[in-house]
């Protein structure tokens, strides 16, 4: 369980269309990275398919329930959605942060916790690896642990989708490929995991399956090896690129204006700011 | 632990109230005033100040404290700004304008809580509606449609102080500076309704206001209806605020420092935050409203005033204070 389909989705801010209609099926147990360059309407895509906003046209389901149909805590119970950077809470502990995961599965207004919410928690902690860590103040926790902590707010929660807006932005390498690999894990649990990723070859390392955007649509989706085509990159980004095999694995670079491979992978030149 | 602090807290508010009963203009001994709380049909002076004039009084003082309080943390947890105060909402600046203009026109008395109650309650509403944006309330909107607004009527407020004769002016500046003098029975009972409908909300709302500790986009993923949360949060603060205003005038900053306080003492899990705050609310203004009695008795000083001198400099020390902690937002 855990299939997520998109048909003929259409997004648009403010009657400006992003992304022309396509259609998009994500299966339970995969890992589904979503790249693009900046502003290309990556955000926007995933808050439609966390049911947050409705997409301009079309219609995005989970196992055939159309999620905008649904209030907004039935949608939870389906589909678990963290946005980039959420702020860190003060004064709460992380199992009380992982604890808010539950208001999902309680009725709004009911204040107690039950032992099926323990047992949720722990669980999630568990999984990302936090049980030593659960009543240490959250801002105490280092951003790679932090992000794991959110995680475990969005396992905790029990839905059967778990959509991330670029959960390694602010991560070095070894918490990035710790959080991923933590994610694709999830995903051969069961549960359907998108993300939009900033790293092309963290989602060529990762993804079982990459959806590229750019040029106003969907313009490839489909395994790594197929989908990171330097000619559909170049389309997208509008900056040529070269592939290269590592271990039998493609990796892309941008190449930089004079034609030479840049030795870190193109997003992080482009956003030198965020690293 | 921290439920043993609530206790204690709801022991201080307890306190507070009694010290409230047993303090006052006139000087009655402990003993006359316990003989008379056991003994409320004796007759004679002592009964008829202890029930008619002090505990109807000691009963507004906490309802007052405690509808002001927990207006101020629903707020601040709505908005996650902890600079919030219950009456940004324009509650009291509407009040005053809608008081001020009744003074003027010659309004009987009897009439100034229920307008100061519905133009409160009104303003509330019109801040709210120009804060809107979709279907939910935008923060940076509504704190500038509050200021403004505030501003707007603030100076009606003004302009009725300047064209008044000074019985007039003394009367809107009485209720300005925030009294409990002279309120009965029959003001407790208008509000009833309304206190006890934002009280219900509020309750309703703790889990909510707990996931909102998060932040809006993390509420919103673990399924919080954030604008239908929005609204009815902001409308119970509005039927709070209104109730505690045309019960007591403006008693500022109750509404801003014992949320905060109670966050320190408590932690910021509301189901223990939101009762702290309430009870907390009840004891400050409990014991400032015995202060305000009993100080310069038989005069009175204003319960605002009294408020303020007693409490900003409580806040600044544990604010402000070198080696203090700056952090305004947790615990």
């Amino acid at each position: 369980m855990g299939h997520l389909t998109l048909r003929g989705v259409r997004i648009a801010v403010a009657n400006r269309t992003l992304l022309e209609p396509f259609d998009l099926d994500v299966l339970p147990g995969e890992l589904v990275a979503i790249v693009g360059p900046n502003g290309v309407g990556k955000t926007t895509l995933l808050r439609a398919m966390a049911g947050f906003d409705a997409p301009a046209s079309g219609e995005i389901a989970l196992d055939g329930t159309s999620l905008q149909t649904l209030v907004p805590h039935r949608r939870a119970q389906l589909v678990a959605a963290l946005s980039a950077d959420p702020e860190a809470p003060n004064g709460m502990t992380v199992r009380e942060v992982a604890l808010s995961g539950r208001f999902a599965q309680r009725r709004w207004w009911d204040w107690t916790r039950g032992p099926d919410d323990d047992e949720a928690v722990d669980a999630a902690l568990a999984r990302v690896d936090l049980s030593d860590k659960a009543d240490r103040a959250f801002d105490t926790l280092s951003s790679g642990e932090r992000q794991r902590a959110w995680i475990a707010l969005a396992l905790a929660q029990g839905a059967r989708a778990l959509l991330l807006d670029e959960p390694t932005s602010h991560l070095d390498a070894h918490y990035a490929i710790d959080v991923l690999g933590l994610l694709r894990g999830i995903a051969r649990e069961g549960t359907t995991v998108v993300s939009v990723l900033h790293d092309l070859n963290e989602a060529a390392a990762f993804a079982d399956g990459i959806a590229i955007l750019g040029d106003g649509r969907l313009l490839a989706y489909a395994a790594p090896a197929i989908a990171l085509d330097p000619s559909t990159l170049e389309r997208a980004y509008g900056i040529g690129f070269a592939r290269v095999y590592v271990d039998g694995e493609p990796r892309v670079f941008a190449r930089s204006t004079n034609g030479r491979a840049v030795a870190r992978p193109f997003e992080k030149v482009r956003d030198s700011g965020r690293i | 632990m921290a439920v043993g602090r609530l206790v204690a807290l709801g022991c201080a508010a307890l306190g507070a109230l009694a010290v409230g009963l047993f303090l006052g203009g006139s000087t009655l001994g402990p003993g006359d005033v316990a003989w008379a709380l056991f003994h409320p049909h004796a007759g004679g002076d002592v009964v008829t100040i202890v029930w008619t004039l002090r505990m109807p009084r000691v009963a507004i003082a906490a309802i007052v404290g405690a509808s002001l309080a927990t207006a101020g943390f629903l707020l601040q947890g709505m908005l996650r700004n902890p600079l919030v105060d219950p009456f940004l909402t324009g509650v009291s600046a509407g009040a005053a304008a809608a008081i001020s203009i009744a003074i003027v026109g010659g309004v009987a008395a009897a009439f100034v809580p229920a307008l100061g109650f519905a133009a409160g309650l009104g303003t509330a509403l019109l801040v709210a509606a120009l804060a809107r944006r979709g279907s939910g309330i935008d923060v940076e909107r509504l704190i500038l449609a509050g200021v403004s607004l505030s501003a707007l009527f603030s100076s009606f407020v003004a302009l009725a102080l300047t064209r008044l004769s000074s019985g007039g002016a003394e009367e809107i500046i009485a209720w300005l500076a925030g009294s409990l003098a002279g309120r009965g029975w029959t003001e407790v009972a208008f509000t009833l309704p309304y206190l006890i409908a934002g009280f219900v909300v509020a309750l309703l709302a703790v889990p909510s206001l707990n996931v909102l500790r998060l932040g809006p986009s993390v509420a919103r993923g673990v399924g919080l209806d954030l604008a239908r949360t929005q609204w009815a949060l902001l409308v119970a603060a509005a039927l709070l605020t209104a109730s505690a205003v045309s019960l007591s005038g403006i008693v500022g900053f109750v509404g801003l420092i014992v949320p905060h306080l109670a966050r320190r003492i408590v932690g910021t899990d509301a189901r223990l935050a939101l009762p702290a705050s309430a009870l907390l609310g009840m004891a400050l203004v409990g014991i400032a409203d015995a202060l305000s009695r009993s100080l310069l008795a038989p005069s009175e000083i204003p319960l605002g005033v009294l408020l303020a001198f007693v409490g900003v400099p409580t806040f600044l020390y544990l604010y402000l204070r070198p080696r203090g902690t700056t952090r305004l937002w947790g615990t």
